[in-house]
């Protein structure tokens, strides 16, 4: 019972078959198949209700506040900013990398944004400074998966929606492993540039009046991150309301720098479209297919499956970790979310464990996939925006900041109160 | 056809203008609410609900245009390896089934639709919206959306005919890493 399903799945994804077209489908087969009743005719309805989710409106919204903050000007200050705080460490300019993906990627929501944007502005330093390549355009492209996990965050917001998840609480559960990673992505970086002779290049002396007169370009990104993730724990706002406060912030502050003409909006607006038209047409689909599993009982059927493998829970949750690891190599991170998550969310459920600490376990397993060779997309992103050299730079560039994502995995499994804790402070 | 294929494309992007206009009218009117209910504690009533209506209509507004520029997502690591002509029939296959599926749900929407006209349905909310206002455009996005995808299908089957494979890819083929980057980075 559960087989043909996921052949038929994997099937439609491996000849290419769209997405959204391989779930959508995926259910109708199911239905006529398996169902004694039309399930496809509560389509319509479904389409609409999910459609016009109030919460679902976060997702446009991000999307704009990510396109308009990359046009608005703030990124390069943001950058020397931040050099001059970390650039004294071993490694120089690659810890700004890092910092600088963090602070972007709490401000916008979109990984392969924040790995462009860093990356336009890092690349040029690599020789004036002298570090070792590969290395630096690691920082790059895993300071760029930060995205995905630091608040406010697209995919969390997904995650929420398939697993009926709080997505209040998600954030939160995501704020410590986020930084934590970035932290462990700077001791990595650390540790190779004291390990191997001249891999750390030059680094950058700031006083502290230099860093004092940097902090302004520090505002901004801050200024918004404190608007969305602030509103939203001061209880002011709910995710979507704070999404749409961070647009008119972004458009405020795109306009005090003089960028916010219709040529930049129209741009902005078209991009956001694209990505909100794609994003949810698979999620239309994939909540058509979540609606069928649970009535034809296959999510039932692939829980009572896995379980009765014998397998302790920890195991099970072992093997479904290699699974999501083996899948990220292949699978591109929204397409692997929005399979994944609504499968195998309850089996995890039912073994015990918490759902908000599988949704940060989860994230971090999509972020490993962003720059697992062969289907990366960060190492692409990066690639492009050298222009130069060879693919396998990156490459071998990231590997020891995927190293460091299992170590960051281990932990979370290990300790899951990393992401629990909390939570458990605000909400008990 | 490439005049109707132009006029098409222009046309998703004209929508999509619209759909983006009206999100950001809707971070407009959601701000005032949450700044209202907070310092004066007045509320608009229903801004949640009706930047859920401009969502759903600049959702659909924004398909075809996705199409166009084939945004709409596909795994290539299997494709990648497969000879030409086979990744021409999965780019046939793909780009069928994503417009087989529209379609259906187009048909569904429109029965929706026809019910809510029929009925006369409200929703069940203070504003007491009419749902034919909003549903109206949100399935035109749809129509329009099945329509273009079957557009784009006839277009490269002509393309095929006249032995213009090239073509036929740029109209219908998964776009490669390099082309999606560029996108992301411009």
């Amino acid at each position: 019972m559960v087989t043909k399903p996921l052949l038929i799945l994997v099937a439609l994804i491996a000849f290419a078959v769209p997405i959204a077209a391989s779930l959508g489908w995926l259910g109708l087969t199911l239905q006529f198949l398996d169902s004694p009743m039309p399930l496809h005719r509560a389509l319509g309805d479904m389409m609409w209700q999910t459609g016009t989710d109030f919460l679902l409106v976060a997702i446009p919204m991000f999307v704009m506040l990510g396109e308009i903050l990359l046009r608005a000007g703030i990124t390069e200050k943001m950058y020397e900013g931040i050099v001059k705080w970390l650039g004294w460490l071993p490694g120089g300019l690659m810890h700004s990398n890092i910092g600088s993906s963090a602070l972007f990627a709490a401000t916008s929501g979109s990984s392969v944004a924040t790995a462009a944007t860093i990356g336009t502005i890092a690349v040029p330093q690599i020789e004036k400074r002298g570090y070792n390549e590969p290395l630096f355009l690691g920082t790059i492209a895993a300071g760029g998966t930060l995205g995905i996990l630091i608040p406010p965050s697209i995919n969390l917001i997904l995650y929420g929606l398939l697993t009926d998840t709080s997505v209040p609480e998600l954030y939160l559960a995501g704020f410590l492993p986020g930084f934590l990673l970035a932290l462990l992505f700077m001791i990595t970086v650390i540790i190779l540039c004291k390990a191997r002779e001249g891999w750390g290049g030059e680094t950058v002396n700031a006083d502290w009046n230099e860093r004092i007169a940097a902090l302004p370009s520090l505002i901004p990104p801050v200024g918004i991150f404190l608007v969305v993730v602030g509103s939203i724990y001061a209880g002011i706002a709910t995710p979507t309301e704070a999404a749409s406060l961070g647009v008119v912030a972004a458009m405020i502050l795109a306009a005090l720098n003089g960028k916010l003409t219709i040529s930049m909006l129209k741009s902005a607006i078209e991009g956001t479209m694209r990505t909100t038209a794609m994003i949810m047409l698979i999620i239309l689909a994939a909540v058509f297919l979540n609606f069928v599993l649970s009535v034809t009982g296959l999510t039932q059927a692939l829980a009572d499956f896995v379980t009765g493998l014998g397998l302790s829970p920890f195991h099970t949750l072992l093997m479904i970790v290699a699974l999501l690891i083996f899948l990220g190599c292949f699978m591109e991170t929204l397409s692997m979310l929005l399979v994944t998550a609504p499968l195998i969310t309850p089996i995890v459920v039912n073994l015990g464990y918490d759902p908000v600490w599988f949704g940060i376990l989860l994230m971090v397993l999509l972020e490993t996939a962003l720059i697992t060779p062969p289907i990366g997309i960060n190492l692409y992103v990066v690639q492009a925006v050298r222009e130069k050299g060879e693919m396998l730079d990156v490459m071998k560039g990231a590997i020891p900041f995927v190293v460091t994502m299992f170590a960051m995995i281990a932990l979370l499994l290990a300790f899951p109160q990393i992401a629990l804790w909390l939570p458990s402070l605000v909400y008990g | 056809m490439n005049k109707l294929l132009n006029i098409s494309e222009k046309l998703s992007q004209i929508l999509v203008w619209i759909g983006g206009t009206l999100i950001i009218l809707s971070a407009l009117l959601v701000t005032v609410e949450v700044i209202l209910r907070k310092t004066l504690n007045i509320s608009l009533g229903g801004a949640d609900e009706l930047s859920g209506y401009a969502f759903g209509i600049a959702t659909t507004f924004g398909f075809a245009y996705a199409l166009f520029q084939r945004a709409h997502i596909r795994v290539d690591a299997v494709y990648n390896l497969f000879p030409a002509w086979l990744k021409l029939v999965a780019d046939f296959v793909g780009i069928i089934l994503l417009a087989g599926f529209a379609g259906i749900v187009t048909v569904m929407a429109w029965q929706l639709v026809g019910d809510t006209i029929t009925h006369n349905s409200h929703s069940i909310t203070p504003l007491r919206t009419p749902l034919v206002f909003p549903q109206v455009p949100w399935l035109f996005g749809w129509i329009y959306f099945v329509f273009c995808g079957l557009l784009l299908i006839l277009a490269a089957i002509i393309a095929i005919l006249r032995k213009d494979v090239r073509r036929a890819q740029e109209l219908i083929g998964a776009k490669t890493l390099d082309e999606q980057v560029e996108e992301e980075t411009q």
